[in-house]
């Protein structure tokens, strides 16, 4: 009788262990959700699932996905075992997904999860994780735009001296008094480059100068859709300081878009025509000293500025002034000294307030251990 | 005598330069090479890839800095193939088609790569930031055909490529600002990974994407292409680059601090 | 009304761009690359821009005769060259690649080589230790220099080989590099950044118009 009740047992916890092992495998997948994923443009959805048990025997999950009422169909590769998120990117608009995740075993054997409610891909209108970011964006522009309308007012806003733009009317006037001509030149930017904008502002302020005083001024460019921005620039301020006639086209010239090139062709004309005053304000590279230590070499007065800040060295060194960074984009207030204009740099000024803020208030934090200000940021990055 | 060498004429330290990089050139040095922490960075993404990965190198560089750059690219071509990572190439340059072509073909001979299959090169498209970000919506919108005037759609190793989701990585090996646009317009908004290798000049100019993690690596200049073929173990044009140009620095700084010596004495001098 | 259109289209672009950057939306994406591919399509047009100007420029040199126009001709000798042979047989053809690799390639590599010779006179001239600030850019820019070749860790471990750490020069590089110099960097880039917006918004709104001849 006993040995009759040893061997059922012995049977019975045979049974359950080998029962056990095969199940390992075969546990599907649970709590799975199908979801439109958040914050794209409608065509994907995520499907999420538990986390498997480390002896579950799972060696991995095969997702399958049906529209309407066709058939279960496999899409993807089989995910590794540690898989709880998939995206299915192959979705089209306006149809209903459903999805079952499969897990699979090492011998093969699989178990399919439950079906999961019909979904449909739709885009969002705002990326809501970037919301920290426009915040930021309408902060700093209203700083801005309300700086400038408070100019408009009258209100003066006090901007400190930049010795680099206070030598634009002495180094045109030194242009002027040697009879000789004004070298600008625009870097290597193309039109939708902000410093070449910056610097064809400065340009437009130039060239109203170079009008009064009927100073030939060149201008060898590097990108051809700039060269016919500047021409028409420079025909206006020509025309609006009353000398058209003045106004000389061919001085406004394409070289080449080649940038050592260009170098040579800008150096080339230094050399041979020894212009008393050079400017270098824009975009620029290598051939930032390449420039600046011709126009040193022929002896004319140059102002350099840039926002390409590792060329800034070699302005310094080889330049009489230079615009350091943003200084090149305060050009156009500080030279047309226009309210509006000036406006817009107080605002400037209240952004890096802010940011100062928030790096002091950054540091304050982390050092006291509270972390929630770095996770937002790394969050919005 | 003071105020000469203060004004020394420029025409003699150009024939200082010019000795300085002409006699190591006849008479080589070998110096030691230490790895730097950016390269080593690049170096261990690359090992780290499984064979059939992509990577993707922009030749954004002209003759002007193919010393500098060239080494660079062969040392990571030749790591890309030994390690089966397919590699795809391209420009953002006019003028580095036929030396990036020139290069690639060179390197996958060497190395018994197929073209197709184990690398493809593209050519250039005008547009930079334009072509950036288009490639991140489809390359094959942007380079409908390779440098060889074959559809992609006929070039094995891109039917399984689309955009930026199915590349590894994308090496900048870069003379000018394209690194920069590449970091703003292709890690920022497809976040995908960059490493650029660049010319000495803007190095420093790196270092900030570096300590936000938004470059992979950095090799810079003539050190940076020396010490990847130290990695590799394949001493070339970059290791005889950075010997060659041991001496000038060495120049340069000794030029500085004569300067400096007789800048003081004569500001002693005048009280 | 000349100035007008432009204005008003930069106006439009402009926020409509912005937009698109926070919204997800397939609407606002196909905008967005709508505009982008446009951008696309204008570069070649660009360079058919530039190649105009360029026979422009030099065909009224030859005809005024202005100084050194014979060199106009060698302008025009060298793009007839590279589009004979470059149109018709592409650039792989090895005539075309021969004159890349031993033209264009030595022409561009003496004008960046020049750099190495004007850094030297450069440095030599403007690198004084007149202030304290200006003797610590000196020292800094002394440790860089040496640290960027191999020669100045051999320096470094042969004379200074009684320190307790070894490659002083180009770990004082890295150092240097990554910290003193990222802060300035950092500092310029805030800046910079800044006002890249404002000049943006400057001219988002019409503020900024001196770029199109400037006035009302």
């Amino acid at each position: 009788m006993l040995k009759t009740i040893q061997w059922i047992v012995v049977t019975l916890v045979l049974c359950i262990s080998v029962s056990t092992v095969f199940s390992q495998g075969l546990t599907p997948p649970l709590n799975v959700t199908a979801v439109d994923t958040a914050n794209d443009d409608g065509s994907s959805i995520t499907i999420k699932w538990d986390a498997a048990a480390e002896d579950s025997g799972i060696s991995g999950y095969q997702i399958l996905r049906r529209i309407a009422d066709g058939e279960l169909e496999t899409i993807g590769d089989l995910l590794p075992v540690g898989t709880t998120t998939y995206v299915d990117s192959a979705i089209e608009g306006g149809t209903a997904y459903t999805y079952v995740v499969r897990a699979v075993s090492a011998t093969e054997a699989t178990a399919d999860s439950e079906q999961t409610a019909p979904v449909e891909g739709s885009g969002e209108w705002f990326h809501t994780e970037k919301t920290p970011l426009f915040i930021a964006m309408l902060l700093f522009s209203a700083a801005i735009v309300w700086n400038i309308y408070n100019a408009r007012s009258g209100k003066e806003v006090f901007v400190r001296r930049i010795p680099g733009l206070e030598a634009v009317d002495e180094a045109i006037g030194r242009a002027t008094e040697m009879g000789r001509s004004i070298l600008y030149v625009l870097g290597l930017g193309g039109v939708s480059g902000v410093a070449t904008v910056a610097s064809m502002t400065i340009l437009a302020q130039v060239a109203r100068r170079t009008a009064d005083y009927e100073t030939p001024l060149r201008v060898p460019c590097n990108d051809p859709i700039v060269m016919n921005v500047v021409r028409e620039m420079v025909k206006t301020a020509y025309l609006e300081e009353g000398h058209p006639d003045a106004y000389n086209e061919e001085n406004i010239f394409f070289l080449t878009e080649d940038q050592f090139a260009y170098a040579a062709g800008v150096d080339g004309i230094m050399v041979r025509e020894k212009p008393a005053t050079v400017f270098l304000q824009g975009s620029f590279a290598a051939e930032s000293l390449i420039l600046a230590e011709t126009g040193n070499s022929i002896g004319a007065i140059q102002i350099a500025g840039t926002d390409s800040e590792h060329q800034l060295p070699f302005f310094i060194a080889a330049c009489d002034y230079t615009l350091i960074g943003e200084e090149l984009y305060a050009a156009s207030a500080y030279l047309s000294k226009e309210p509006m204009l000036l406006g817009s740099l107080r605002g400037q000024d209240w952004g890096k307030v802010l940011i100062f803020g928030a790096i002091a208030l950054g540091v304050i934090l982390e050092l006291s251990g509270i972390t929630w200000i770095t996770t937002l940021l790394q969050r919005v990055n | 005598m003071l105020s000469k060498l203060m004004n020394l004429d420029r025409r003699l330290i150009f024939i200082f330069v010019a000795l300085a990089v002409i006699i190591p050139t006849l008479l080589p040095l070998n110096l030691p090479i230490n790895v730097s922490e950016p390269t080593q960075k690049i170096y261990d993404y690359i090992d780290a890839l499984p064979a059939g990965s992509t990577i993707m190198i922009a030749f954004d560089y002209g003759p002007s800095s193919l010393p500098e750059l060239n080494p660079m690219a062969k040392a990571v071509l030749r790591h890309c193939f030994d390690k089966g990572v397919r590699v795809i190439g391209m420009t953002l340059y006019p003028f580095a088609p036929t030396l990036a072509d020139t290069l690639i073909t060179e390197v996958a001979e060497e190395a018994g790569a197929v073209n197709g299959e184990d690398y493809v090169f593209l050519g250039f498209r005008p547009g930079g930031e334009q072509v950036m970000l288009r490639m991140g919506i489809s390359i094959g919108s942007v380079f409908e055909k390779d440098y060889t005037n074959t559809p992609l759609t006929e070039i094995s190793m891109m039917k399984d490529i689309t955009n930026y989701g199915q590349i590894d990585l994308i090496l900048d090996l870069a003379s000018g600002s394209t690194t920069d646009l590449w970091i703003t317009y292709v890690n920022v908004k497809y976040n995908q990974q960059i490493a650029a290798g660049v010319t000495g000049v803007i190095v420093s100019n790196m270092y900030p994407y570096l300590q936000t993690n938004q470059l992979v690596g950095l090799m810079p200049g003539y050190l940076g292409a020396s010490e990847y073929e130290k990695l590799i173990g394949v001493p070339e044009k970059g290791t005889q680059g950075i010997n060659n140009a041991s001496p000038v620095h060495v120049l340069i700084l000794g030029l500085v601090i004569i300067g400096n010596i007789v800048f003081f004495i004569q500001r002693r001098r005048e009280g | 009304m000349k100035r007008q259109v432009p204005l008003v289209l930069c106006f439009l672009f402009g926020v409509v761009m912005c937009f698109t950057q926070f919204s997800p939306h397939s609407f606002s994406q196909s905008i967005y690359d709508e505009v982008v591919y446009w951008a696309l399509i204008m570069s070649p047009f660009a360079l058919a821009v530039g190649t105009i100007t360029l026979v422009q420029t030099h065909v009224i040199r030859i005809r005024r005769r202005t100084e050194h126009w014979q060199y106009s001709f060698v302008v025009f000798a060298g793009l007839l060259t590279m589009v004979v042979i470059g149109l018709p047989f592409g650039p792989q053809h090895p005539a075309f690649a021969w004159l890349f690799n031993n033209v264009q390639v030595p022409l561009d590599a003496t004008m960046f080589s020049l750099l190495a010779f004007l850094i030297a006179s450069a440095a030599f001239r403007a690198f004084r230790a007149r202030t304290f600030e200006a003797s610590l850019l000196l020292i800094s820019a002394m440790i860089v220099l040496i640290g960027n070749v191999p020669v100045g860790d051999l320096i470094w471990n042969t004379v200074l080989s009684w320190l307790p750490w070894d490659n002083g020069a180009s770990e004082a590089r890295q150092w240097i590099l990554g910290n003193p110099n990222l802060s300035a960097r950092r500092g310029i880039i805030l800046g910079v950044s800044l006002g890249v917006i404002s000049q943006a918004i400057r001219l988002i709104l019409g503020i900024e118009r001196s770029y199109i001849g400037g006035g009302d």
